[in-house]
């Protein structure tokens, strides 16, 4: 959005986002080959790199999933280029075959790893804490607070990758990802992009058996020697106080400790150290900075990470400290922080009054008892609405046959049909999951296993799982909802798209051939919005005894507006006939389209605003009362 | 002391922009300035908001709860949605528009005799927090400014009128022109210009304003 600022080549000071900073950082150290899938809250790193590229001079993909990216990463680094890749938390599981295996191989050109954990699960399945992957892969691990840090540690983390021969991560929270700042630019550093000889590099990059463990033995050292640096490095702030209560914190729970010092006015009279290296951490700094309080507070999200080397450490250092945090049950295990936990945490620990935030939280509580919930649910004109209406009156006409199904829900927008007023899914995992769990219900239930899945989610991971069922014989339907973008993170393209990163020109995979080619004997492509014909379709796919996959395909409403707005086409919105609406409210029971409201008469009103002029509600009208707007 | 800004509304209401401006804003004027976004997930129709915070104090990108100096709302709803995040006496700067949740309607046709959640209901659970309440017909002065999407600048001009506001009006309409989509700037600064003038009449009569 600013990328005017993340291009410019000057010195001066510019409000970013962390997700932008992180690119200016890449810009300002010469990356030369990004690859991603998007993730929230990382997609923004993507969008970055996506819109610069006719700015500077490099090789960018959008791949097919995150252990791809990272490996098109591992590609070039060991070709000597820096590169750089970004993932959520849950991708680093995709991806983590591969990341552990590069601490052993080892990299040549600079290679950073953004991992984006989301405590508080605000877009994701869980609330997993991705910083145990560093100590298990023995791969060093900077974690930011803000924009400008996560520029400046990008920066640094090139130079340590190459330095050390190791990819580095840097370990974000959503709220640091999604964090604007101040951040101070520095000198823009691409040159241009030329290929290199693989002759004149040539060196090995390999691990298996006794390599391996020879391999281990030099992890082990490498580590020591980064635990060495790390102790001087400048990303652990120290401020010193003449006090003997400390506090340990790293990542955005720093920002809330200054915030919560800064409430309970002790702003100079507790000891504070920031980690911004935490793995391998600096355990002689740690080990000095406990020695002689009598109190230590540890302030970190998710699991008791950095306490349980505090309490390591201090058995040592200094036994009669007392450490307070998640094992004192002053801090929990579950969910963000934020300013009110953390003084309420302190306070309690040092043993003071705090701002009673509880009272305020239940005051408003009761003003908002009236307050509608406003769940995430599908656009106007969006495909996955008439897929899903559609597909319920297939499953319900089998259900009066007494054929009822299990519906295995996946990782996209149309996750959202476990939310109210809809609340339809029997399971929802992780990327791909339907269909490898499909296949085991199969075996296992009289039903008939459904899965779900879309377009970009069908590249990332449900492959293998197609290919076992044909192999295997198992019976199931899978609906692929092809809109042909990764709507949910924001509309980026993938192999559905025509256009690759930065809207170039690309090559559609065709998800239908692939599945004709492994054997798929029942597959048809539909049109989503064609609601009626749909029904009769999936109910042959029902049937049928065997894999069936359907294909429902029409472009996401978003990605189709923008194209409409480019092309200069109007969207023409629909409104209900008064006259002659005899409000049975089909539109509003099985559709549930945000672009309708109900008027003074109780009648639907569509909102003209809001409508996206997709026409699928005015076909299922039993009164034929809704209406295209007429164009004057 | 700084200066904390809640902003909250419905996905697609041009918050991110709206913050955008603004931080862009207090580069120019050299002031520090902190957010922390949540834009949910891609959808348009969810629930959104921003916490802003101006000023050298200001180091959580999240406000305390009770420590909002305004909470600027997008949608009329929303307003009270996030209300624990406002200082009592703070100042609620409000669109009169209200946006129905899809699970609303369906309530209403359920359920006999319940309906649609009211403005006037709003504002007067509002009041039991704060007197300081300024309701804008934001899309009506976006309207007048020749285009539907600048709801979010209506807003940033009624910021401005007020004293408190640390942000000069100055580099506000620089950023404007440097932050909005080329096409629009002229609009943006009509609706700046509106949203300003509309705060004499009502926000002003609560709150301590620049003489204008």
């Amino acid at each position: 959005m600013a990328l005017k600022d993340v291009i410019a080549n000057e010195r001066r000071y510019a409000f970013m986002l962390c997700n932008e900073a992180i690119a200016r950082g890449a810009f300002e150290s010469n990356v030369k080959v990004v690859a991603f899938y998007p993730g929230a809250p990382t997609s923004e790193v993507l969008d970055t790199f996506s819109d610069a590229l006719g700015a500077f001079d490099y090789q960018m993909e959008i791949a097919t999933n995150e252990k791809v990216a990272l490996e098109v990463c591992a590609g070039a680094s060991f070709a000597g280029l820096r590169s750089l890749t970004a993932m959520k938390s849950v991708g680093t599981n995709v991806a983590s075959d591969t990341l552990f295996v590069l601490g052993y191989t080892g990299v040549k050109g600079g290679l950073v790893v953004v991992m984006a954990d989301d405590p508080h699960a605000h877009s994701s399945q869980s609330e997993q804490d991705g910083r145990f992957f560093a100590p298990n892969s023995y791969i060093p691990m900077l974690e930011p607070s803000t924009p400008q840090e996560a520029k400046e540690m990008v920066k640094k983390a090139f130079e340590i990758s190459e330095r050390h021969r190791v990819p580095v991560i840097i370990r974000t929270v959503t709220r640091v990802n999604h964090q604007s700042g101040i951040v101070r630019l520095e000198d823009i550093n691409m040159k241009e992009f030329k290929k290199v000889k693989w002759r004149e590099l040539k060196e090995e990059f390999k691990t298996l058996g006794e390599v391996a463990r020879q391999k281990k033995l030099r992890m082990l050292e490498r580590a020591e020697r980064l635990a060495e640096e790390f102790e001087g490095s400048e990303f652990n702030i120290l401020k010193d106080a003449g006090s003997d209560v400390g506090v340990v914190t790293s990542s955005v729970s720093y920002l809330y400790v200054l915030e919560a010092l800064k409430i309970l006015k002790l702003d100079s009279k507790v000891k504070l150290l920031k980690l911004g290296t935490t793995y391998p951490l600096p355990k002689n700094l740690i080990r000095n900075f406990i020695k002689g309080l009598k109190k230590v507070i540890v302030v970190e999200e998710l699991s008791p990470y950095l306490e349980k080397e505090v309490y390591a450490i201090a058995k040592d250092a200094n036994p009669s400290v007392e450490i307070f945090g998640k094992y004192s049950k002053i801090f929990s295990e579950a969910w963000e922080y934020n300013p009110s936990i953390v003084v309420k945490g302190i306070a309690s620990a040092i043993g003071m009054t705090y701002p009673d935030y509880n009272a305020i939280v239940e005051d408003a509580k009761k003003l908002k008892g009236m307050v509608p919930d406003r769940y995430p649910t599908f656009c106007a004109g969006c495909p996955h609405r008439a897929t899903f209406v559609a597909l319920n009156q297939a499953l319900k006409a089998q259900a009066v046959k007494g054929k009822e199904h299990f519906f295995s829900n996946d990782i996209g927008c149309y996750s959202m049909w476990i939310f109210p007023p809809i609340s339809h899914s029997d399971s929802s995992l992780c990327m791909g999951a339907s269909v490898g769990v499909a296949n085991g219900l199969s075996h296992a239930i009289e039903e008939r296993p459904v899965a779900v899945v879309g377009d970009s989610t069908f590249y990332h991971a449900t492959i293998p799982a197609i290919i076992n069922a044909i192999h295997n014989g198992n019976k199931f339907t899978l609906i692929v909802l092809d809109n042909s973008v990764t709507a949910m993170t924001g509309q980026q393209s993938n192999p559905s798209t025509e256009f690759t990163a930065g809207w170039r020109q690309g090559k559609k995979v065709s998800m239908e051939g692939i599945c004709r080619g492994i054997g798929v004997e029942f597959v048809e492509i539909v049109d989503s919005y064609d609601v009626k014909n749909n029904v009769e379709i999936f109910r042959r796919a029902l049937e049928f005894d065997g894999l069936s996959v359907v294909i429902s395909r029409r472009e996401c409403a978003l990605y189709g507006d923008r194209n409409k707005r480019r092309r200069g086409e109007p969207i023409i919105p629909f409104y209900v006939d008064k006259n002659i609406c005899k409000r049975p409210y089909m539109c509003l029971r099985t559709f549930y389209c945000p672009a309708y409201e109900i008027d003074e008469d109780r009648q639907p009103r569509i909102s003209p605003d809001i409508c996206d002029g997709c026409s699928v509600c005015s076909k299922l009208c039993p009164f034929s009362a809704i209406k295209r707007t007429e164009v004057r | 002391m700084g200066f904390n800004i809640f902003i909250c509304g419905v996905g697609g209401q041009g918050l991110v922009l709206l913050t955008r401006v603004m931080g862009n804003a207090c580069v120019k004027g050299g002031k520090k300035a902190i957010t922390g976004e949540m834009y949910g997930l891609s959808q348009r129709s969810g629930t959104v908001f921003v916490h802003m915070r101006i000023g050298e104090d200001a180091f959580s990108p999240l406000i305390p709860y009770g420590e909002a100096d305004i909470i600027v709302a997008l949608e009329a709803i929303e307003a009270l949605r996030y209300v624990e995040y406002l200082k009592k006496g703070g100042i609620v700067l409000m669109n009169s528009r209200i946006m129905h949740p899809p699970t609303e309607a369906s309530k209403i046709i359920l359920e006999k005799g319940s309906k649609y959640i009211t403005l006037e209901e709003i504002v007067s659970k509002l009041r039991e927090w704060t007197p300081n309440i300024a309701v804008v017909d934001a899309l009506g002065l976006a309207r007048e400014a020749g285009n539907v999407n600048t709801e979010n600048t209506v807003f940033l001009g009624c910021l401005s009128a007020l004293v408190a506001f640390p942000v000069e009006e100055s580099h506000i309409r620089e950023s404007i022109s440097e932050v909005v989509p080329k096409k629009t700037i002229e609009q943006n600064l009509k609706a700046f210009d509106l949203g300003k003038k509309s705060a004499y009449d009502s926000l002003c009569k609560l709150v301590a304003c620049r003489m204008g």
